[in-house]
């Protein structure tokens, strides 16, 4: 009975999901006169990208990658220096973003799986990626360097994705982030979705059903960083600029505590948690912080410890246990446990 | 219709969600202050730049406070200015949203800010497509050189502090009758420690010194006793390094655990060395080291004794570089908006015509340059003020007192360091 109500749910997903897009697509048209919460929207979704394409490795995978900033500066790099340089239009410098992304995470992935590094020890070697990355990027003086290297600036331009609006960068980060949903949906009704959240489960016992665990991983881990070198190509035409600093560990940190609080494992969960939380921290960070210094992200501290606390599962799970509770009590149909 | 359901619960939890997250932006947006002019402040008030930040902001709330007490913006018809204050925080995207969300709020109608050289590159695109004033705190040189109309910085920048850092060595040498020909070069790696070094670079050869040893460095650094050891065997004269904050305890930690100590170690950039936390986490370690300042703190007006005055009374200290520079900047732009009131009475407050009185601004008085390290103020067409120069202070007897230029200064140098070893 259970199983049959989760399959009418699951029916019931694109049905929902078509309706929220309506109302994202409609979202910039009723806030086209404020700038900053057209920024904030694209923000939102940024992160929401980012730790939707985190949840198949690490939601899905059970892999506490901590490398999101790594991806994502080598997407930025990859797509400003090919524009700064040879003035290649970054709508093909996303994609060489993300398949030089693919390139580093096979380079650290292949090693890792292979030696079976696990846990906390696959969390710090992925760290220091962003890390290796940033000073490397330092001292490579031709590509990255101390000082910040400038994207030409243009009011109105497709081939150089340079607006002095917010709005199309929304609507592509809008699509990335319907290619990461999709990937993220697809990949749980495929055998390579079951395979990893087998791992992500026990990885001992997948690997004695006969799961190759390592070029599962891989394949997850390539998804992700993919996504997340996309993602960085647009980043550096948002901000103008790109700097070493970009392979950021907090930024890497912030994205895998969205996949968490979100629910590990549960295809909208990091979007919901980036859309709760990115932009409370950023409600939070423009009422108190220019008045409560680093009050703001006290309380931020403080309702992620809550939500940690009383909602393990994550926000995904308490979305859905809402929804059930209130099924009960409008339908009086038994809330599932 | 079960499906529907949720839907419906879907879309009624979004509309409360967009509710709960525009309320403030779009109830804010509303707000007019049509008596009061308001002055952005976007500063790095949490992560590592958050001790900068927060001074430069109260240089800003003091300037504010003592510009209204002298009868606000007379030729606007004494209006008031208000101030309105944002946390950038560290990254591009925060400092990004930060001024989208000050200009969406309170409409200022200059931001000043945002210290740290890549926030402020962030931040000037959206200055600049908003036409608000953006007046630098920031020194990294290439600033001013991306082309930007509504940017102006009244303050010396990165180079002029190198090069004034050099000039110094050179001065005080001579006074004392010591022999000064080979130097380091010392920084953290950041464009910021860069421009500082290229500053000094270009001095040294200038002065015909030669460089025996030169170093960049990431600013985390956790162990420098390995540099100590290479500048010593590259024996120089004396040092001249650019740090941060917590590099700079521990360089000059090492310099004394290491007893290789050279005639003279100059700090440039401001960062480091003679701030007050720095003095705080040295002690004794610091006395003898000098740094550079954009702000010279012991400037005998009036109004510089009344700046450091209050600013000592929130802080208990001095004011720092960041505090003293947004003080000045502060003033500087409330000049301009008088000459602006005055040349464009019909619409002073254009920022086309704000610009034009930046352009034709020359103050050689007033409070702006009471407080300012030299005794003018103009600005070129990339806003930068081309009279700035730097000032240094150097620990002595555990107080920063200003030693350079020498016609300005509080006391005479101490030089070389009588601690040097070779």
């Amino acid at each position: 009975m259970q199983n049959l109500q989760t399959m009418k749910q699951k029916r019931s997903i694109p049905y929902t999901a078509i309706v929220l897009f309506i109302i994202a697509l409609v979202l910039p048209i009723l806030f086209r006169r404020s700038q900053y919460n057209l920024i904030l929207l694209t923000t939102v979704v940024m992160y929401g990208v980012l730790a939707t394409s985190w949840n198949i490795i690490g939601g899905m995978a059970g892999q506490f990658d901590l490398a999101a900033g790594a991806y994502l500066g080598l997407g930025a790099f990859t797509s400003g220096t090919l524009l700064i340089r040879w003035d290649i239009t970054p709508w093909l410098g996303m994609p060489a973003g993300g398949l030089i992304a693919i390139g580093f995470a096979v380079l650290i992935g292949y090693p890792l799986f292979r030696f079976r590094v696990r846990e906390v020890w696959y969390a710090l070697s992925s760290a220091a990626l962003v890390s290796v990355l940033r000073v490397a990027f330092l001292m490579w003086e031709e590509v990255g360097g101390p000082t910040e290297r400038y994207i030409p600036y243009h009011d109105w331009s497709f081939y150089h994705l340079r607006f002095s609006s917010y709005i199309p960068f929304y609507y592509i980060m809008l699509i990335l982030l319907v290619i990461a949903l999709f990937i993220n949906h697809w990949l749980s009704r495929r055998k390579l979705g079951y395979y990893l959240l087998a791992l992500g489960d026990n990885e001992d016992a997948a690997e004695i059903l006969g799961v190759n665990a390592q070029a599962c991983k891989l394949k997850a881990l390539m998804i992700y960083a993919f996504i997340g070198g996309m993602v960085g190509g647009l980043y550096a035409c948002l901000y103008g600029f790109i700097h070493p600093k970009f392979f950021s560990n907090t930024m890497s940190l912030e994205v895998a505590i969205l996949g968490i609080v979100g629910g590990m494992g549960i295809t909208y969960g990091p979007l919901l948690a980036a859309a709760i939380l990115v932009s409370m921290r950023e409600f939070l960070r423009a009422s108190l912080g220019g008045q409560m210094q680093s009050l703001y992200l006290g309380i931020y501290s403080f309702v992620l410890i809550i939500i940690v606390l009383f909602k393990p599962q994550g926000l995904g799970a308490l979305l859905r246990d809402i929804y059930s509770r209130l099924n009960y009590i409008f339908r009086k149909e038994s809330p599932k446990p | 219709m079960k499906k529907l359901g949720f839907t419906v619960f879907l879309l009624v939890l979004s509309m409360v969600f967009v509710t709960y997250v525009f309320s403030a932006g779009q109830a804010e947006a509303k707000r007019e202050i049509p008596d009061k002019l308001v002055i952005g402040s976007l500063e790095p008030l949490t992560g590592a730049h958050a001790v900068f930040g927060s001074e430069a902001k109260l240089g800003t709330e003091i300037a504010v406070r003592h510009i209204n007490e002298a009868g606000g913006i007379k030729s606007l018809g004494g209006v008031k200015l208000e101030v309105a204050a944002e946390d950038c925080g560290e990254n591009a995207d925060t400092a990004k949203l930060g001024a989208e969300s000050l200009i969406s709020k309170h409409k200022p109608i200059a931001i000043v800010g945002l210290y740290i050289s890549r926030l402020t590159v962030a931040a000037s695109e959206v200055t600049e497509r908003e036409k608000v004033i953006l007046m630098v705190d920031a020194l990294v040189d290439s600033v001013t050189e991306m082309g930007r109309r509504y940017l102006f910085r009244p303050g010396p920048k990165a180079s002029q502090h190198g090069k004034s850092a050099v000039e110094f060595v050179l001065g005080a040498s001579k006074k004392s009758g010591t022999n000064i020909q080979r130097v380091a070069i010392l920084n953290e790696d950041s464009a910021f420690g860069r421009s500082n070094a290229m500053g000094a670079t270009e001095s040294a050869i200038t002065n015909g010194l030669t460089i025996v040893y030169q170093r960049e460095y990431p600013y985390d650094i956790s162990d420098v006793s390995s540099i100590i050891n290479d500048i010593a065997a590259a024996k120089p004269d004396f040092v001249v390094h650019c740090p941060y904050f917590m590099d700079a305890i521990l360089f000059a930690n090492t310099f004394k655990e290491s007893g290789k100590i050279p005639k003279f170690i100059s700090g440039m950039g401001a960062c480091g060395y003679t701030d007050p936390e720095s003095i705080n986490a040295l002690g004794t370690t610091a006395e003898y080291y000098s740094n550079t300042f954009s702000y010279n703190p012991a400037k005998d007006t009036a109004q510089n004794r009344k700046f450091v005055e209050d600013f000592r009374k929130e802080t208990g200290h001095i004011p720092t570089e960041a505090g003293g520079m947004d003080y000045y900047i502060t003033w500087t732009l409330k000049e301009a908006l008088e000459l602006s009131g005055r040349l464009f009475p019909d619409d002073p407050l254009n920022p086309d015509n704000i610009r034009k009185a930046f352009l034709q601004l020359d103050l050689q008085s007033g409070p702006a340059v009471d407080t300012f390290p030299t005794n003018r103020i103009t600005f070129t067409e990339t806003g930068d003020n081309p009279h700035a120069r730097a000032v240094i202070l150097q620990v002595i007897n555990g107080e920063p007192k200003v030693v350079w230029p020498f016609d300005t200064a509080e006391t005479t140098a101490v030089f070389p360091r009588p601690d040097t070893t070779y």
